[in-house]
């Protein structure tokens, strides 16, 4: 056996003949088949490679900027209401594309939910007054930030802090997970950034990032984590743990929110449709190996007339719904693997972080009882994908390293980075081109993608709303000459 | 500067000259004044919503008690 050869990511070593050659290798996570060196190699998968990667992919994409698409989505509103006169509702991101030789149609689609768009000024009690923060109390692990305003079980904290259940549904609170701001100083204000000064003390106001963990909607209380969070000092640098909660009379606004359709991020291996290097270029019929197949999640999407439509090409004119079930098997032809949550092992602060830990379902008496999808995100509490690694980099904070440095064999880091620059010149000048015409011939732009079964998931995440609230004819995106159409 | 409604805060990429040359892409004409790049990964947005209007945060707020009662959007 030898390790693979060649520019791909995650390949740290040059051809070496391993005298133990009938070691399997363990199956990986980025669904390159294996991992070759997994046996001889030390965190192989870190976080610091997805880190190191991004910052490379990050470079090339900034410098032509192409397959970005910035979009702003008009929320509709649920039937039965009407739109009031003035701004309308508007959700505000961009995607990213990211050709790609091996998987998914050619092209990766990573998006970006900028910050403050929702803001704490619009959240109301029952007599109108604004939800600023009122007062703290914390622990060791949390801040426990209770809301400006009147709240008990007959007023609670209103939608989408806590949607009550139906019909002794279950109730939902849908933006836990979220990064929350405190940068908000008055109502209607503008939000502040790190360089904003207070003029009557010539001192910088300051900011603190952290994470949503749950709500108290009786009470107004708002549990924030400390692990993790993120602070703009009045110095004018960031800092990581945050020294001091929100502070008092601001406003929270929610922060930048990021998903990508990449197999690493989905945690799916995709089936291969065609590889562009096959000696004879040639379509395949999507087919899962029935060895591979678990039992899990199925997404289903279905158009208005209630059939179901995995097409990669959708019409303006038929929206899609999309409908989670986990009481079957998988996706077959489509992917291979449910995906799962995959989460730092950060429950107790000041311990050194341990293994990683993967949370999917809960079961009891082999009955799933509560399925979670990958919904906390952000800050560090969850691993992100090269593609979100790199977008992250654009934003113009130079990202912490990861700690998990890959240690391998023979070949240093050095040379593997070394390689790793060539590679992305190379594939930029040379392959992208070819990338590109693949990826274009199998699948259409943002946004008439925006409902294929790759992108209709991966945008439910990152804008937050129900999946039957994404409406293609919502979409403004940027037209040649710049404004929004 | 004033900012206005939907108008970038903070944005942390600045796009270059050598970045915005090498956007156009294709043969057709691409005219646009100021940098076409509008919103990127990491900007902060200015969207103060006023009485009366429906925010942001409202109408998320309105389609996930939507979802949780099993309506949707209106066509």
């Amino acid at each position: 056996m030898a390790a693979k050869v060649g520019g791909k990511f995650g390949t740290f070593n040059k051809r070496i003949d391993y005298t133990f050659a009938d070691i399997k290798p363990i199956t990986t996570e980025f669904s390159r088949g294996t991992v070759p060196n997994s046996i001889v190699a030390m965190d192989r998968e870190s976080a610091w490679a997805r880190w190191r990667r991004g910052y490379e992919i990050a470079v090339a994409v900034g410098i032509q900027k192409s397959y970005n698409f910035p979009f702003r989505y008009t929320l509709p509103v649920p039937q039965g209401t009407s739109l009031p006169p003035g701004n309308d509702p508007v959700i505000i991101g961009v995607l990213q594309g990211f050709p790609t030789s091996n998987r998914e149609f050619g092209i990766h689609w990573t998006g970006c939910r900028v910050s403050a768009l929702l803001r704490f000024d619009n959240v109301f009690d029952s007599i109108g007054t604004r939800g600023s923060v009122a007062s703290y109390t914390e622990d060791a692990d949390y801040w426990y930030v209770t809301l400006a305003g009147t709240w008990s079980s007959v007023n609670p904290l209103p939608a989408p802090l806590y949607i009550p259940g139906v019909n002794g549904g279950e109730a939902l609170k849908p933006l836990i997970g979220e990064v929350v701001e405190d940068r908000v100083l008055i109502p209607e204000g503008i939000p502040i950034t790190a360089a904003s000064r207070n003029p009557a003390t010539d001192t910088r106001y300051g900011y603190v990032q952290t994470l949503l963990i749950d709500i108290d909607q009786n009470n107004g209380i708002l549990k924030l984590q400390k692990n993790g969070s993120f602070e703009a000092t009045i110095d004018g640098n960031f800092v990581t743990p945050a020294t001091r909660p929100p502070a008092i009379n601001r406003f929270l606004i929610l922060g930048s929110r990021y998903a990508c359709t990449c197999q690493d991020f989905t945690r799916r291996t995709y089936a291969d449709f065609s590889k562009r290097n096959d000696s004879q270029i040639k379509k395949r019929f999507p087919y899962t190996r029935p060895a591979g197949l678990k039992f899990g999640r199925h997404e289903i999407l279905t158009d208005s007339f209630g059939n179901v439509n995995n097409n990669a090409d959708t019409e303006l004119n038929n929206n899609r719904n999309l409908e989670l079930t986990f009481q079957s098997i998988d996706n077959p032809g489509l992917f291979q693997d449910f995906g799962g949550r995959y989460l730092r092992n950060t429950s107790s602060p000041g311990a050194s972080e341990g293994p990683v830990t993967f949370v999917d379902y809960k079961a009891k008496d082999n009955q799933i009882i509560s399925f979670s999808d990958y919904w906390s995100p952000l800050l560090d509490e969850m691993r992100y994908c090269k593609h979100i690694y790199a977008l992250r980099f654009q934003e113009g904070i130079l990202l912490p390293e990861p700690s998990d440095l890959p240690v391998e064999m023979e070949e240093g880091i050095v040379n593997w980075e070394q390689r790793l620059t060539k590679e992305v010149a190379n594939i930029k000048s040379n392959i992208d081109y070819m990338n590109s015409v693949k990826g274009l011939s199998y699948m259409d732009m943002p946004p008439k993608n925006l409902q294929s079964p790759q992108l209709l998931p991966m945008l439910q995440k990152l804008l937050n709303i129900p999946a039957s609230f994404i409406r293609l004819q919502n979409f403004s995106l940027q037209n040649k000459d710049g404004s929004f159409t | 500067m004033t900012v206005e409604f939907g108008d970038v805060v903070e944005t942390r990429y600045v796009t270059s000259e050598e970045q915005l040359k090498r956007s156009q892409f294709g043969f057709s004409p691409v005219s646009f004044s100021g940098s076409p790049i509008v919103y990127t990964p990491g900007d902060v947005v200015h969207l103060p919503y006023a009485s009366g209007e429906l925010s942001t945060l409202e109408a998320v707020g309105l389609a996930w008690g939507a979802f949780s009662s099993g309506v949707g959007p209106n066509p």
